[in-house]
């Protein structure tokens, strides 16, 4: 193996690697530099992010060898670089070791004072899960090395692919502008002094002694040191590789897995497939209807069929390509109104009904008689796409056997007690003897509830004895994972001449996708919000979630409700031109506020804050239209576009509302693609979140 | 994943001939990798499985991260610009050199990806991986520009050609013949992603193009989406040459237009001897709609939706480079 020499945060290393490594996985792996994240490992995302010789690089792509004789510098090094209170020279600080710095491991800043950047994208609020941290951090100090006084569109340039999910990116811009000033000695730190650690957040209530104030964020410096963990984070030592074997086929029936030549790979410490499953063959949140792994069929490409631990990741992949499957190909449904007919043949029968997980009815009133009444009716169909989360941070598992016989799971998962469950049961042992570890979740929006490698791992830690890890690439997290439902809304509004409402039909069909995962829930509330925010006396809605050969489809931020509102909102924008009305008068209208009573009836009682948020929003599209004359182009005289209103029934109305306002194109049938929302945006906003 | 089991960091071009000799067609040049290992992880999920013995990455040839101005062979072309197979796009953006006497180049290299890609990517890879549609490429071709491979004839075929292990161990082959050949960059490519330079055997060592004068002025403008992908719906780079605003000789090119890198001759020749106002700006679009052959693609656009573009894009670019051409 060559040697790999190098400095890295001022210190020089010498490290044997095997000659095809990538810069990234030699810092975190052989060096503990955890800091350095991998989201994409394709040179998309930035996570990766280190400068080499003073230029920020994409570690994940990076030959660790091309690195030979280089200055390294990654996040643990950030801190370092800023002493006595001013930047040392830029070469310099990498170049010239430091002591101080002691041993390569995370969090060995301690003590050293934070880098202004560090420090302001804590004060500035711009840490949320903190994986893409390290990277936004290491791209912006090569932003300042460079630029020491970068304005927002230089800022904008400087992070184009350097991602943050959680969506910080404001707050990115705000720090990064502060550090700036205070690297330069225009605003020092004491400037600061007093309140180190707290964020600055818009104020919402006056504050009370204890409650109403805004407290440092717990994790916040360990985010922007490198030294906060995530799954991939740990390391075990006799540490196993796992890898699955996903489905070839969308729906097919499987034959025969034969698993000896992989088992016979050096290197291998164990192939599993269903019949080395001891507990429960599937696992769900609601419904028991998903394999641990596939025995009789598999229902979508990323269905796991067969595992396998191993010495490297590189040896569990080539086990891999040895494991034959034989399968014979089914149907294909891909369509959720296909798969109601009675015709098609069954996916999955997880509820009980075939290939309808669940009807949902709502109905309130009697809407043959308020479309009679009606003066103007508005009816559309609307589709939505299947969205994903892309957090950050691809999904990760590692599973051990403790001394006592336990098994422990460290996984970053949005509902720890579940996987617990659901691990328990398929092991077949108390949930007492299992014991999950909550790792720090590199973002989730939904994604990370649903069982991933949790139990996959356990089963390999059992077999083999040893810790196994199994950490997803992007591409088997985007096959894998369950998405946002993609919906078929047909709706239909009733209004009298003056704007009020009177009748809303809808007919929902939701793709749930293979499995149940939450699917039932998510398009219940879809149901549920099907007439909008409004108070609307008829109102009869039909949902249909089903069960087909996409991906699954589960929670998701705005839980079903994202798909209804974008429906029944441009609706509302049809009907409004309709009765001669401004969109916003119409919905003021007709909005639910105390004492109404919802399309579930529910009678609303408190935290009706609609009438508040759209005077918000009002506020800020008029502005827009002043805007229009200097700032043009804007879609808002865009002959194919008019302007729309959005928005959604919330506790604190104001964060929500200046959010989904937007101007919608008009067309009878839209998908609600997100490059049309993207040029539907302010310009500002356009450029800030270009992925 | 790991497609290659050895990496070198030749120092000489004729090192670097003499690895990929010895791998008898088993390795690979390798710049940046921005393209060679994004591309070979896609393969992977795609379920092939690339293999190479080695990567002989080229970006430490002494010299080769130079952009430097030379003198040419003859009086009427008195000087090149020359840019090093290990000369990023972070660096043609910053070289005022390339931002006064080659505009387009330089605007074309500063949207290729982030940051992080343009500090380690190459404008020679660029055009190695022979795309109609990588910016960079768009851009030389408006510059006329050349193009130095070098190749290297064994002698001797080496019998022990099967594996190299160390990166440092070869020894120079004393009888061997290095040949430096200038090709027109056109004559380069073959087809969507490929190239006539051979690029497990042969090595483009430079790229070279006349610098710009007074009178004359070259602009680039594109199209992108903005995710997702690392290549344009359509980009199009415009180079003038101008006498009392008229314009002498005007090279116009575009991609993905065409299987390989396009210039629109008869939009050309239709330009050439006219001054620029709104009706012959409306004719030489007429005529670009008319020679070039977009198609559809599956991540990027519609064919449709690239026909509109051309006009749009034409007026942008040739106006910017009449602006600097006479100012
Ligand atoms: C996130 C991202 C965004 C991108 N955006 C863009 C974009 O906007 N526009 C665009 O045009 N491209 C884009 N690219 C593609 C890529 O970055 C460029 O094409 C880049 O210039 C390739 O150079 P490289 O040095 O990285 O080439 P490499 O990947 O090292 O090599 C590419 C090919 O050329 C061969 N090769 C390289 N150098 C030589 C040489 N000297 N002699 C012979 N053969 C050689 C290699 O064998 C390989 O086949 C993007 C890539 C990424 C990852
Ligand atoms: S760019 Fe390297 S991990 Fe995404
Ligand atoms: S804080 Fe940026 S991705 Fe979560």
């Amino acid at each position: 193996m060559p040697m790999l020499n190098m400095s890295v945060n001022g210190k020089p290393v010498a490290v044997e690697i095997e000659s095809n490594e990538y810069l990234a996985s030699v810092l975190r792996y052989r060096l503990g530099l955890t800091g350095t994240k991998i989201g994409c490992d394709e040179a998309e995302c930035g996570a990766c992010t280190v400068l080499v010789n003073g230029m920020s690089v994409d570690s994940c792509i990076y030959p660790a060898l091309k690195a030979q004789g280089a200055s390294v510098l990654t996040i643990e090094g950030l801190a370092g670089t800023w002493t006595d209170g001013r930047e040392d020279d830029r070469v310099g600080a990498v170049a010239r070791p430091r002591p101080e710095l002691g041993d390569h491991a995370a969090g060995d800043h301690e003590g050293a004072p934070l880098h202004p950047l560090q420090s302001q994208f804590i004060q500035q609020g711009a840490v949320q899960c903190g994986f893409c941290t390290p990277g936004v951090l290491m791209q912006s100090k090569d932003l300042l090395d460079h630029n020491p006084n970068p304005t927002d569109e230089d800022i904008k340039v400087a992070l184009k692919d350097t991602f943050c999910r959680c969506g910080c990116y404001v707050s990115i811009m705000n720090a990064i502008k502060s550090a700036a000033k205070e690297i330069q000695g225009r605003e020092g730190r004491e400037g600061r002094e007093g309140n180190e650690g707290i964020p600055n957040l818009p104020k919402t209530k006056t504050p009370l002694n204890v409650i109403g104030k805004p407290l440092p964020r717990q994790d916040a410096v360990a985010k922007v040191t490198g030294a906060a963990k995530y799954t991939d984070d740990y390391a075990f030592p006799e540490m196993l590789w796992g890898a699955t074997l996903r489905a070839k086929y969308p729906h097919a029936k499987i034959l025969n897995i034969e698993t000896s030549k992989a088992q016979a790979l050096p290197g291998v410490h164990a192939v599993l497939t269903h019949a080395d499953v001891p507990g429960s063959k599937n696992h769900g949140l609601i419904f028991n209807d998903w394999p641990v792994l596939c025995y009789d069929k598999v229902r979508y490409q990323g269905d796991a069929v067969a595992l396998v631990a191993a010495d490297t990741r590189e040896i569990a992949q080539r086990a891999l390509d040895l494991i034959s499957v034989e399968y014979a190909e089914l149907p294909v449904v891909d369509d959720p109104v296909d798969a109601l007919n009675p015709e098609t043949i069954i996916v999955n029968d997880g509820a009980g009904h075939g290939n309808l997980l669940k009807h949902i009815h709502v109905e309130k009133g009697d809407v043959e008689k308020g479309f009679a009444e009606a003066d103007v009716i508005v009816e559309n169909e609307y589709h939505s796409p299947f969205y994903e989360h892309a957090f950050l941070e691809p999904e990760c598992s590692i599973g051990r056997v403790l001394e006592n016989g336990r098994i422990e799971v460290i996984v970053g998962s949005q509902i720890p007690y579940e996987d617990r469950r659901q691990i328990a049961a398929a092991l077949d042992v108390p949930e007492a003897q299992v014991r999950v570890r909550g790792a720090l979740i590199g973002g989730g929006f939904g994604g990370k509830e649903d069982i991933a490698a949790q139990i996959h791992v356990a089963l390999l830690a059992k077999a083999t004895g040893r810790p196994v890890k199994m950490l997803y690439s992007r591409h088997e997290s985007l096959l894998f994972h369950p998405k946002r439902h993609a919906t078929i809304i047909r709706v239909k509004t009733g209004a009298k001449r003056d704007g009020t409402l009177i009748a809303s039909q809808a007919t929902i069909y939701g793709d749930s996708g293979a499995y149940a995962s939450l699917g039932d829930k998510v398009m219940t509330r879809a149901a549920t919000h099907a007439a909008g925010p409004y108070n609307i006396p008829n109102v009869k809605i039909d949902c249909y979630a089903m069960y087909t050969n996409n991906p699954p489809a589960g929670a998701f931020r705005g839980f079903g409700v994202t798909q209804s509102c974008f429906a029944v909102e441009s609706n509302m924008d049809e009907l409004a031109p309709k009765l001669n009305i401004d969109p916003f008068e119409l919905r003021r209208k007709n909005a639910l506020t105390i004492g109404r009573t919802t399309s579930t009836g529910q009678i609303v009682r408190e935290s009706a804050g609609l009438l508040e948020c759209i005077r918000l929003v009002e506020l800020e599209v008029r502005s827009w239209k002043l805007e229009v004359g200097k700032d043009a182009p804007s879609n808002i005289q865009h002959p194919t576009s008019k302007l729309g209103v959005s928005r959604r029934l919330s506790k604190t109305p104001d964060s929500a509302a200046a959010r989904r306002t937007r101007a919608r194109q008009r067309s009878k049938c839209l998908k609600m693609e997100r490059l049309k929302c993207v040029r539907a945006r302010r310009k500002s906003d356009r450029a800030c979140r270009r992925f | 994943m790991k497609f290659f089991d050895h990496y070198h960091l030749p120092m000489t071009v004729n090192e670097a001939l003499e690895l990929l000799a010895q791998y008898d067609g088993r390795a690979r040049v390798v710049a940046g990798g921005t393209d060679l290992l994004v591309d070979a992880q896609a393969e992977y999920y795609a379920g092939e499985r690339p293999h190479y013995d080695a990567l002989v990455d080229v970006t430490r040839i002494a010299g080769a991260n130079q952009i430097h101005k030379q003198d040419g062979a003859c009086p009427e072309q008195s000087e090149w610009i020359v840019i090093g197979c290990g000369v990023t796009h972070t660096q043609i953006v910053e070289s005022r050199l390339i931002r006064k006497r080659a505009t387009a180049l330089a605007e074309a290299c500063a949207v290729i990806g982030g940051p992080q890609v343009r500090n380690v990517a190459t404008l020679c890879g660029n055009i190695a991986h022979a795309l109609p549609a990588a910016d960079g490429t768009v851009a030389l071709m408006a510059m006329d520009a050349e193009v130095e491979v070098s190749s290297y004839q064994l002698s001797v075929v080496s019998n022990q050609s099967s594996v190299v292990s160390n990166q440092s161990s070869v020894v120079s082959n004393q009888s061997s013949v290095v040949s430096n050949q200038w090709y027109a960059l056109s004559t380069l490519f073959k087809g969507p992603g490929k190239s006539a330079v051979d690029s497990t055997r042969e090595l483009i060592t430079a790229i070279r193009f006349r610098p710009l004068g007074a009178g004359e002025g070259s602009a680039f403008a594109r199209v992108m989406r903005p995710q997702g992908v690392a290549l344009p719906i359509l980009g199009m780079a415009v180079r003038v040459e101008t006498r009392d605003r008229r314009l002498e000789h005007v090279a116009i090119s575009a991609g993905p237009v065409a299987p390989i890198p396009f210039r629109a001759k008869r939009t050309e020749g239709f330009l050439r001897g006219k001054i620029l106002d709104d009706t012959v700006l409306q004719q030489a679009a007429q005529i670009l709609v008319n020679e070039a052959q977009p198609r559809t693609s599956a991540h990027r656009a519609t064919k449709e939706y690239r026909f509109e573009l051309l006009p749009t894009l034409l007026k942008q670019t040739l106006r910017a480079a009449m602006e600097r051409a006479v100012v």
